[in-house]
């Protein structure tokens, strides 16, 4: 029971929860493992040691299937099935590192990365980071064009910020405020290129019904959300209360 | 934004907020702690947080932290910066002095919930070693006391029946006087979570919570009940089960005494607790009362989880046992998604409550008259010790003021803040000789203090937490303590100063110690816990790893107990000089008496203590959102800003404690539970008048009002 809660790993990402059904046994990339029923194939990805690139998906949240970056061939089925919203069935025959892969996921990263801001590819350390690293991908062939670099960084809350460039509306904040928190104080407005990650009804972090738990910031793969306390001198200081 | 600092180091530790006591992962640069990390391996809390345990850790570096011992001679002189050594020595000779001059019993001590398991021992083995004398109490008297006493007398043990995730398997959700996702906001997620999943939620609380009704979470049940009649609404409840006999008659056959609960059926089933009689006196549609009763009684699954709302009553223990009967007669105890659960304001109150903090009991809950009890520990201290119970909190500052008290030593509390009546608090304080207070901060308490020992926080030391599940978890040190000392170093420094030797290398040979003498504490230790992550008592040779649910086959005692929990109305009553009712509670951002969280960024919710008022109350006494009011009670006068508010009902206001200025317990009465002197803060009978614009803020105790 509760595996989704209670086989959380720390310094582990699943990528998918965890969850507690019978054995399923498959191979991916080679290597037999077994994974429980209900489980996505990048769960058995991962216990396979083989873990396949994700920027949507983490363990603490449901797949959602959003990024593209987890796409992985399995025999006898047709296209590049997403490894997080593709479950685990006995048998099943996985390939995550193929040229053709790699291909695709050298596109979808791109791509992102031509909304990013080029000056903070080196020395990041977040999860975007790791896959671009995993991946070999740093640059994009796009010439400049309409993007979110300029966007304005809401600073409203005394603890965290949100630079809107950094963000790949992911959605794993505005999951994560909904499934962990359950205060729904985030959403993704408008659409295709003009989506957004807004708090309320548009208004700052601060003003809106954030309750400001950090699940957001924690969810967050891209440091588009992050703790105010990782720069230097960002820290809170508060002033001595009244007496 | 350029790229954040990654954080180079990390220490695994507990939250030292509420109850839940959320796994955390400090996150240090170069040994400076940048980040606290919700902990994914948390039992408790799955790698969820709120804003107080994942960003208001700040305080611990604040500029007001007092990092040298001081002295003074009276409360009139400033304080004096001293050595350790000196204060140490000082605070020894004043006990002594005074305990030479008045007594051995003009002198005792306080624990506090903020510290570790091994630090809430150690003050009473102070008290009982040090001082000779069982005048030994603990914060838990003024919230949870009737927790322990009510659930012990009904089902064998003061705590918490489940863990928190058990409530993932519960069909119905039955909140009595607490509002989780403020007061303990990672399990109200996970209340939420299970809301969501199709839970029915039953609410009893004369405010309309959150938790009660919301956007996102919304009550199918809610008896916003006047407050001080939970005991006739929960006998209400209780009458509605035994005469549409909805009762479990074979759980109660197999598990309870049966003549016992035919006294008590005999006592609810009686027509003064039919709904129709007790919906009117407490304000709540009778045909809710059923309703909520046969919702909670049909289960298949149904659970209890309560706060403070329920103990700090006239009959805070009463209602206490009113819920141990209600999971009784519907065998609602002893497997997953069931139970009674309270929930514990402070991180460690749990274990402050296990650990021999009591004036009348050694750790494990037994008795100090107790002989063969009392021998276990003279074996172990090697020290006859006092068989008479000592003073409690409450009659500690009563016989302050009369005179025959003259000494405390307060590790971690702010009674002057926290306790009802302050002015009789204050009048204790000023009326003692020696005044002991450790803390992080020059408290409200301070104020009255001879000698102040700066305390560590829960980043600076090592030790244990037990939250609210009887979950003990490892508190890791991630710096060293400011002031140079860990909490348990001053009291064992203290304790040999007194001329009783006490020697430790590392708390874990405390929670060595604790084990030894301590039945339900009998498999921890250090290595354990290290191990399993945490563990939860009862740990022993049958549960070697702990227990996650109680009463699986038996109670303690065997078979658990019906109490007669006839209802009682408070005599603190409203009259035409005050006819509203006054009550207390906790808003997320801050805690407690907000020594921390008023030193963090979290004042940016919430900067002030507010009252809530309905529009109705505020209409006829001309007052706006936003206008200053005085609140007068029969014990005080207090001014609070007002905000027009739909969540409480007309005739009931309510405020916050976390402000120091606000002194809400200026107004709170003296009256308090019957059975373990618990303060009804709940309860209040007040009078609010709009105050002039420009009028000056004040705070006294009228002597007209006084009388």
């Amino acid at each position: 029971m509760w595996s989704e809660l209670r086989n959380l790993r720390e310094g582990v990402d699943l990528g998918t929860p965890p969850r507690d059904g019978a054995a399923v046994s498959l191979t991916v990339d080679g290597k037999p493992v077994t994974a429980p029923a209900g489980s996505s194939v990048m769960v058995a990805a991962a216990l396979a040691r083989c873990p396949v690139p994700k920027l949507c998906a983490t363990d603490t949240l449901e797949a959602f299937g959003s990024c593209r970056m987890c796409l992985v061939e399995i025999q006898g089925r047709k296209g590049f099935p997403a490894a997080c919203t593709t479950l685990v069935e006995p048998g099943m025959v996985v390939t995550t590192q193929t040229a053709r892969l790699q291909e695709l996921r050298k596109g979808v990263l791109e791509l992102y990365l031509s909304d990013f801001p080029a000056g903070d590819v080196p020395g990041g350390w977040s999860e975007l980071h790791e896959t671009m690293q995993q991946t070999g991908v740093t640059t994009h062939p796009y010439v400049a064009g309409e993007n979110h670099l300029q966007a304005a960084v809401d600073a409203s809350n005394p603890y965290f910020l949100f630079d809107p460039a950094k963000c790949i509306v992911c959605s794993r904040c505005v999951r994560a405020c909904e499934d962990i928190q359950g205060t729904f104080a985030l959403t993704i407005e408008g659409r295709g290129f003009q989506s957004k990650v807004v708090a309320s009804q548009g208004e700052c972090f601060l003003d809106s019904e954030c309750v400001s738990c950090g699940a957001c910031v924690q969810a967050c793969p891209t440091h588009s959300l992050v703790e105010k306390s990782l720069f230097e001198g960002g820290e809170y200081r508060a002033q001595s209360p009244q007496a | 934004m350029p790229n954040p600092r990654k954080p180079d180091g990390s220490v695994v530790t507990t939250c030292a907020y509420c109850g839940v006591g959320c796994g955390f992962k400090a996150e240090t640069i170069r040994g400076e702690i940048v980040r606290m990390i919700p902990w994914k391996e948390g039992k408790a809390n799955h790698g969820h947080a709120c804003v107080k345990g994942r960003f208001a850790f700040d305080y611990w570096r604040h500029a007001d932290r007092v990092k040298k011992p001081l002295i003074r001679a009276s409360i009139a002189e400033p304080w004096r910066e001293v050595t350790w050594d000196h204060a140490i020595t000082h605070a020894a000779a004043e006990l002594k002095r005074i305990q030479a001059k008045h007594g051995r019993g003009s002198a005792g001590a306080v624990s506090s919930s903020r510290c570790t398991n091994e630090e809430i021992y150690l003050m009473q083995k102070f008290a009982r070693v040090a001082l000779r004398n069982n005048n030994i109490d603990n914060c838990s008297r003024i919230c949870h006391s009737p927790t322990q006493f009510g659930l012990s007398a009904t089902l064998g043990a003061g705590a918490a029946c489940q863990h928190f995730d058990s409530i993932l398997q519960a069909d119905v959700i039955l909140v009595v006087g607490a509002n989780p996702t403020e007061g303990h906001p990672v399990f109200g997620s996970l209340l939420k979570r299970r809301v969501r999943q199709g839970a029915s939620l039953l609410v009893i609380d004369p405010r309309r919570t959150e938790t009660a009704e919301s956007a996102h979470c919304r009550a199918d049940v809610h008896l916003a009940l006047r407050p001080g009649t939970n005991v006739a609404v929960l006998d209400s409840l209780a009458h509605v089960i035994v005469t549409e006999n909805l009762h479990a008659a074979k759980f109660i056959a197999e598990r309870c005494h049966p003549a016992e609960f035919e006294q008590w059926r005999a006592l609810v089933g009686d027509p003064r607790y039919a709904p129709e009689v007790v919906g009117p006196e407490a304000g709540v549609d009778p045909a809710e009362i059923r309703r909520a009763a046969r919702i909670y009684a049909n289960g298949p699954n149904s659970t209890i989880y309560y706060g403070l709302g329920v103990t700090e009553h006239s009959q805070g223990s009463t209602g206490v046992m009113c819920l141990g009967n209600l999971a009784l007669s519907c065998g609602m105890l002893g497997r997953e998604g069931v139970g009674v659960n309270p929930l514990r304001g402070q991180g460690n109150v749990q274990g402050g409550s296990c650990l021999g903090s009591w004036p009348h009991m050694f750790t494990g809950y037994r008795f100090v008259t107790d002989a063969a009890v009392r021998a276990t520990f003279e074996q172990d201290w090697k020290l006859e010790l006092d068989p008479e119970p000592g003073l409690r909190l409450p009659n500690m500052f009563d016989a302050a003021v009369a005179g025959t008290f003259k000494a405390i030593y307060i590790q971690g509390e702010d009674p002057v803040q926290s306790d009802p009546n302050q002015n009789h608090i204050v009048a204790a304080m000023k009326a003692m000789e020696c005044v002991i207070v450790q803390d992080l901060f020059l408290n409200e308490t301070a104020k009255y203090a001879h000698v102040f020992l700066p305390g560590s926080s829960s980043l600076e030391k090592n030790g244990t937490f037990t939250n609210a599940e009887r979950r003990v978890s490892m508190v890791r040190k991630v710096v060293p303590p400011l002031a140079g000392l860990e909490d348990w170093e001053i009291t064992v420094r203290l304790t040999n100063a007194m001329g009783y030797p006490l020697h430790y290398d590392h708390p874990a040979q405390i929670l060595d110690e604790i084990a030894r003498l301590s039945p339900a504490y009998q498999g921890m230790s250090f290595a354990l816990i290290e191990r399993c992550g945490s563990v939860q008592w009862p740990c022993n040779p049958q549960a070697p790893e702990g227990t996650e649910v109680l009463h699986t086959k038996t109670f303690p005692r065997g078979k658990a107990n019906f109490m007669l929990t006839g209802y009682v109305p408070t005599s603190e009553r409203t009259d035409e000089r005050f006819p509203l009712l006054l009550t207390t509670g906790r808003i997320l951002s801050q805690y407690n008496v907000g020594t921390q969280t008023r030193r963090t960024g979290n004042v940016a919710w919430y900067g002030e203590d507010v009252l809530d008022v309905h529009r109705t109350d505020a209409d006829a006494r001309g007052i706006q959102d936003g206008d200053f009011v005085t609140v007068t009670s029969r014990y005080g006068e207090t001014r609070l800003r007002a905000r027009i508010s739909d969540k409480v009902n007309p005739g009931v206001v309510y405020t916050t404690f976390h402000f120091a200025q606000s002194n809400a317990n200026a107004v709170t009465s003296d009256l308090n539970d019957w059975a373990t002197n618990c303060p009804e803060y709940k309860v209040t009978a007040v009078e609010l008048v709009k105050v002039p614009t420009g009028k000056p803020a004040s705070s006294r105790t009228p002597a007209s009002v006084r009388a």
